[in-house]
C-alpha cells in the first residue's frame, strides 16, 4: 500500500497486539537476541518485561541501554541482528523485536517517563562532540549521565545527522528522531547549531569526540557527471527533506546502488510522486547489501530493480536526458534509458577533518581510532567516520564504548 | 531494572525484605536452588513439603493446558520432598547462616498428633523463621493427611494445637480450596494456635482427556487421578478465598499469605490489595524461572510511584472496601455501549454475541458492516465490549437511569485493554 512521503510505512502495535507478539517470545535461557544487539539494548529483557505486563520496566531497560532507542527501533537491520538470532526462528518466524521496541518507546512518551537522568551534582570536566549524528548523540547521553558538561557542535540547523538528513521519513519519522534527541537535551546537553567546529574553539574542552560521519559523496567520475539532474544520495535526500513536494526531479528517476541508502532514495522519489523510478545495481539482488525488507518495500511500491547493469555515460544538453548503461557481468549488454534525474547511492566518504585538528585520515577519509574510539591526545572518534558506512545501532555501540573510554580518560586526568 | 521502591513488610511477626516467597513445591527443594532464588531477590521460601511417609514418586508428574502464552493451567500429582529430613535440615541451616535477612518457613505434613509434634520440633530446632502446616494437598488419598484434613475443622484445630505445643515460632496453616467455606477451617487453625493462614493449595481437578489413551495428564502407566490444579486458572478462586477471610471479622488481624496463579506484578498486587501480607509463587517459576521476580518488583514499584505510595502498608487490603455482595449493588441505571465506527473493523462479533448470548440489542448494517444500538432492548451488559477485538472501539457510553430513579455519580470502569 502506497502512503505519503511523511507517512510511516509500518503499522504501529497497540498494547493488545504488542502483548500478543511478546507472548510469542520463548523467554530463552541464554537469549541470543540480546547477544546479537551491537548496542546492548537487551531485547530479551524488555520483551520479558512486556510479556509479564511490566511496560514501564521494559521502557526502562530500552532507554537505559540505548539513547537512540526510538530511531534504532525503526531503522535497525533486525533481520541480520536480534531477529535473525531469535530462537523462535526454529519454530516459525522471529518475534518482531523492532516493532515491540517502537511500541515501548511510544509508551515512554505517553507516560512521560524520565528513565535516564543526569546527576544534580556536576563534574568539572567539559566535553565537546563534533557532529550531531548517532555516534555523537550516544556519547553525549552517556557523558551527561555521568555528570559532565557536554556540548554538541553541529554545522546543520538540526541534530540527528543521517537520522534527520538521510533516512526517508516513511522509514524513520522525524518525530521519533526528535523525541530521542529531546531526551538527550533534557540531560542538559547543549547544542550549537549552524557551527563548524574549529580547532581553536575545541581548546576549551577537556575531551573531544569526533563523530562527523560520511558526508562527502562518492559520485563516480563519469561522462556528463556535471549535468543538471545528477545527484549524490546525500544531496538528494537532504533536498527532498527540505523541499518535499516542491523538489523538482521530473518523472523518470534512476537510482544507482544496492544498499539501504539506494532504497531510501528510490522510495523517496516514488513517495514524492515520480511515476517511473528504477534502481540500477551492478550486481545481483542476493548480493545487494540492502535489508531484504527494504528491497521488498521498494518493489512493493512499483519501483523497478535492474540488476547486472551500471551507468557508463550521462547524456544531455545541460540537463540530463539519457543514461547509457553497460552490463557488469554481461560484456555484450548495453542499455539506453531516458531519465530526468539520476541519483548515485554508491557510497560516501568522510570529508577532510583538518579544521578540527591534526587527525590522521586514510584514503577514504576515515579516522584511525583504537577499539575504544581513542585517537590521540584528548581526541576520540566513532561512528561512520571511523568504521565507514555502518548502521545506526553500530554507531550507538561505538558511542557507548567511546563514552566509557572518555569517562575513564577524564577521571585519570583528574577532571572530576 | 534499577527503579525499586521499599517493598519490605512484616508478616506474622517476621520482617521480610519483600512479600514474595517461593511456595512449597519443587522450586525450593535444596540449598543451591534457594540460594539462587535469594540472589534473584526472593525474600523467603516455604521450603518444599516434608513428611514422615517414605516417598516413591510417579513419572511423569505434570499435565498442562496452554491457551497461548503462559500455561493457562498446570496439574501436578507430586508428593513431598524426596530428600531426607536430615538433608533438608542441613540445607535450611546453611541457608539461614548464609542469608540471614531472608526467611525460611518449613512446610510440613503430619498424619497424627505425634507425627506433627516430631516434625515441627525437628524443623524448629534448625533455627528457621516459621513452619507452614500443609493441611491441603489434594492428592494424598488419606483421610488423616492433606486436603481431607483441611476440610475437617476439628482435625485442623487438633493438628494446629499439636504443632503449637512444641514451638513458639510462627505457624502458618495452609488451607485447601476444595471446600465450600474456608472460614471454619481457618478459624479452627487460629484457635489451635496458628499465627496465620495461607491459601490456596491446588484445586482438585481433571484436565483434558487424551482421546487415544482415554485418561487425563499425568498419564502414569495408562492411568491418572484427580490431582492438584494451579496456574493462571486458579487465581480467581484464590482471590475469592483471600477476600472472604480478610473480610471476616474473626480473622481480621490474622496475617494471610496469598497463593495461586501469580505470574505478573498485577497478579501479585491483586493479592496485596485484598489484604494478603505475603504472596507465594510456584507455577510461574516452574515455567519461567526465578527471574520472573524482577518484573514483579519493578512493576509494583512503578505502580506505587504512579499512585504516590511509599510502602506496602499504605495499600495492603485497600480493595476490600470495594468488594461487596450482589445484594448491595446499585441497580438504578444502565450504561449503554458506544460504538466507534471509525476504529470498527466490521467483524460483527458484537452482533453475533448480542443476538445469541444477549438481548438482540444490536442492529447490523449489512452494507456498511457496522453495528448500531437498539436502546429499547439493550440491558447494558457489555458483552459486546467483551468480545470486540479492537481496543477502544466499544466503550461505556451514556449512563441512563431507570425511570423514577434519582441520578447520582456512578463509578464505572472506563479503560480496557
Amino acid at each position: 500500500m502506497k502512503r505519503g512521503y511523511l507517512e510511516e510505512a509500518v503499522q504501529p502495535l497497540n498494547l493488545r497486539t504488542a502483548l500478543e507478539e511478546a507472548n510469542r517470545c520463548i523467554v530463552c535461557h541464554d537469549a541470543p537476541c540480546s547477544k546479537a544487539c551491537p548496542a546492548g539494548t537487551d531485547p530479551a529483557r524488555f520483551i520479558r518485561s512486556l510479556k509479564f505486563r511490566n511496560v514501564k520496566g521494559a521502557v526502562e531497560t530500552i532507554r537505559t541501554n540505548n539513547a537512540l532507542a526510538g530511531s534504532c527501533a525503526k531503522v535497525c537491520p533486525y533481520d541480520q541482528l536480534c531477529q535473525e538470532a531469535c530462537s523462535r526462528c526454529g519454530i516459525d518466524k522471529p518475534v518482531q523485536i523492532g516493532r515491540l521496541q517502537s511500541f515501548l518507546v511510544e509508551q515512554e512518551k505517553a507516560f512521560d517517563m524520565k528513565v535516564v537522568k543526569a546527576p544534580a551534582e556536576k563534574k568539572a570536566g567539559k566535553v565537546a562532540c563534533v557532529g550531531a549524528g548517532p555516534a555523537s548523540l550516544a556519547v553525549a547521553s552517556q557523558i551527561a549521565r555521568a555528570g559532565y558538561d557536554v556540548t554538541v557542535i553541529e554545522r546543520e540547523a538540526k541534530a540527528g545527522g543521517v537520522l534527520t538528513y538521510g533516512i526517508v521519513p516513511a522509514r524513520l519519522p522525524q518525530s521519533v528522531v526528535d523525541f530521542d534527541i529531546q531526551l538527550i537535551e533534557e540531560l542538559g546537553v547543549k547544542f550549537k547549531f549552524n557551527t563548524e567546529a574549529k580547532a581553536a574553539d575545541l581548546e576549551a574542552y577537556d575531551a573531544v569526540f569526533v563523530g562527523t560521519g560520511l558526508w562527502d559523496a562518492n559520485v563516480p567520475e563519469i561522462e556528463g557527471g556535471d549535468l543538471d539532474g545528477v545527484y549524490s544520495a546525500i544531496d538528494f535526500l537532504k533536498e527532498a527533506r527540505e523541499k518535499q513536494a516542491d523538489f523538482k526531479i521530473g518523472n523518470r528517476v534512476i537510482v544507482v546502488g544496492g544498499g539501504d541508502v539506494a532504497m531510501d532514495c528510490a522510495v523517496t522519489a516514488k513517495l514524492l510522486g515520480v511515476d517511473d523510478v528504477r534502481i540500477l545495481y551492478r550486481r545481483s539482488i542476493e548480493e545487494a547489501p540492502a535489508d531484504m525488507n527494504e528491497i521488498q518495500y521498494a518493489t512493493s511500491l512499483g519501483i523497478g530493480m535492474t540488476t547486472g547493469a551500471y551507468p557508463v555515460a550521462l547524456k544531455g544538453d545541460g540537463k540530463l536526458k539519457t543514461v547509457e548503461a553497460a552490463g557488469f557481468y554481461d560484456e555484450e549488454a548495453k542499455m539506453s534509458l531516458s531519465a530526468d534525474t539520476i541519483v548515485f547511492a554508491t557510497g560516501q566518504k568522510a570529508e577532510a577533518q583538518s579544521g578540527i585538528g591534526a587527525l590522521e585520515q586514510d584514503a577514504k577519509g576515515l579516522i584511525k581510532a583504537d577499539e575504544n574510539g581513542f585517537v590521540g591526545g584528548k581526541y576520540f572518534a566513532g561512528g561512520d567516520v571511523v568504521h565507514g558506512g555502518k548502521t545506526v545501532v553500530e554507531a550507538v555501540a561505538a558511542g557507548k564504548k567511546a563514552a566509557a573510554a572518555m569517562i575513564a580518560y577524564l577521571e585519570e586526568k583528574g577532571v572530576k | 531494572m534499577a527503579f525499586k521502591k521499599d517493598l519490605s513488610i512484616e508478616f506474622a511477626g517476621v520482617k521480610c525484605l519483600n512479600p514474595f516467597f517461593l511456595a512449597s513445591s519443587p522450586v525450593c527443594n535444596n540449598y543451591d536452588m534457594i540460594a539462587k532464588a535469594f540472589e534473584a531477590g526472593w525474600a523467603g521460601v516455604f521450603y518444599k513439603n516434608q513428611d514422615s511417609v517414605p516417598e516413591h514418586e510417579i513419572s511423569p508428574i505434570f499435565g498442562v493446558t496452554d491457551m497461548g502464552g503462559p500455561w493457562s493451567m498446570f496439574k501436578n500429582c507430586e508428593h513431598a520432598s524426596q530428600n531426607s529430613f536430615e538433608q533438608n535440615a542441613e540445607f535450611m541451616h546453611r541457608l539461614k547462616r548464609d542469608y540471614p535477612e531472608h526467611r525460611i518457613f518449613a512446610t510440613l505434613m503430619g498424619g497424627s498428633d505425634d507425627d506433627w509434634k516430631k516434625l515441627v520440633k525437628m524443623a524448629a530446632e534448625v533455627g528457621i523463621d516459621g513452619v507452614e502446616l500443609n493441611m491441603s494437598c489434594p492428592h494424598m488419598g488419606r483421610d488423616n493427611m492433606g486436603s481431607d484434613v483441611g476440610c475437617n475443622p476439628d482435625l485442623v484445630e487438633q493438628y494446629a494445637r499439636a504443632a503449637r505445643s512444641v514451638t513458639d515460632i510462627p505457624i502458618i496453616a495452609k488451607m485447601t480450596p476444595n471446600i465450600t467455606n474456608m472460614i471454619p477451617s481457618a478459624m479452627a487453625a487460629v484457635k489451635g494456635g496458628a499465627s496465620g493462614v495461607s491459601a490456596i493449595n491446588t484445586v482438585k481437578s481433571i484436565i483434558d482427556i487424551d482421546k487415544d489413551l482415554l485418561t487425563t495428564e499425568p498419564v502414569v502407566n495408562g492411568k491418572s487421578a484427580i490431582s492438584g490444579l494451579s496456574g493462571k486458572a486458579v487465581k480467581p478462586i484464590a482471590l475469592r478465598f483471600i477476600n472472604e477471610m480478610a473480610q471476616y471479622p474473626g480473622l481480621k488481624d490474622v496475617p494471610i499469605s496469598g497463593v495461586g496463579g501469580v505470574y505478573t506484578w498485577e497478579d501479585a498486587l491483586d493479592f496485596l490489595l485484598l489484604g494478603a501480607r505475603n504472596v507465594q509463587i510456584c507455577t510461574s517459576v516452574m515455567e519461567y524461572g526465578y527471574r520472573i521476580l524482577e518484573d514483579i518488583i519493578s512493576g509494583i514499584s512503578y505502580w506505587m510511584e504512579e499512585k504516590g505510595f511509599e510502602k506496602l502498608d499504605d495499600f495492603v487490603g485497600m480493595a476490600l472496601r470495594n468488594i461487596t455482595t450482589p445484594s448491595e449493588f446499585t441497580r438504578t441505571f444502565k450504561i449503554r455501549p458506544a460504538f466507534d465506527h471509525d476504529t470498527c473493523i466490521g467483524c460483527g462479533r458484537c452482533y453475533v454475541s448480542c443476538y445469541d448470548g444477549g438481548h438482540q440489542a444490536i442492529d447490523w448494517d449489512d452494507e456498511l458492516r457496522r453495528p448500531s444500538l437498539n436502546t429499547d432492548r439493550c440491558v447494558g451488559c457489555h458483552l459486546c465490549q467483551k468480545v470486540c477485538p479492537v481496543p477502544g472501539c466499544i466503550t461505556p457510553g451514556e449512563v441512563a437511569f431507570d425511570e423514577g430513579a434519582t441520578p447520582e455519580n456512578i463509578v464505572y470502569k472506563k479503560s480496557f485493554r
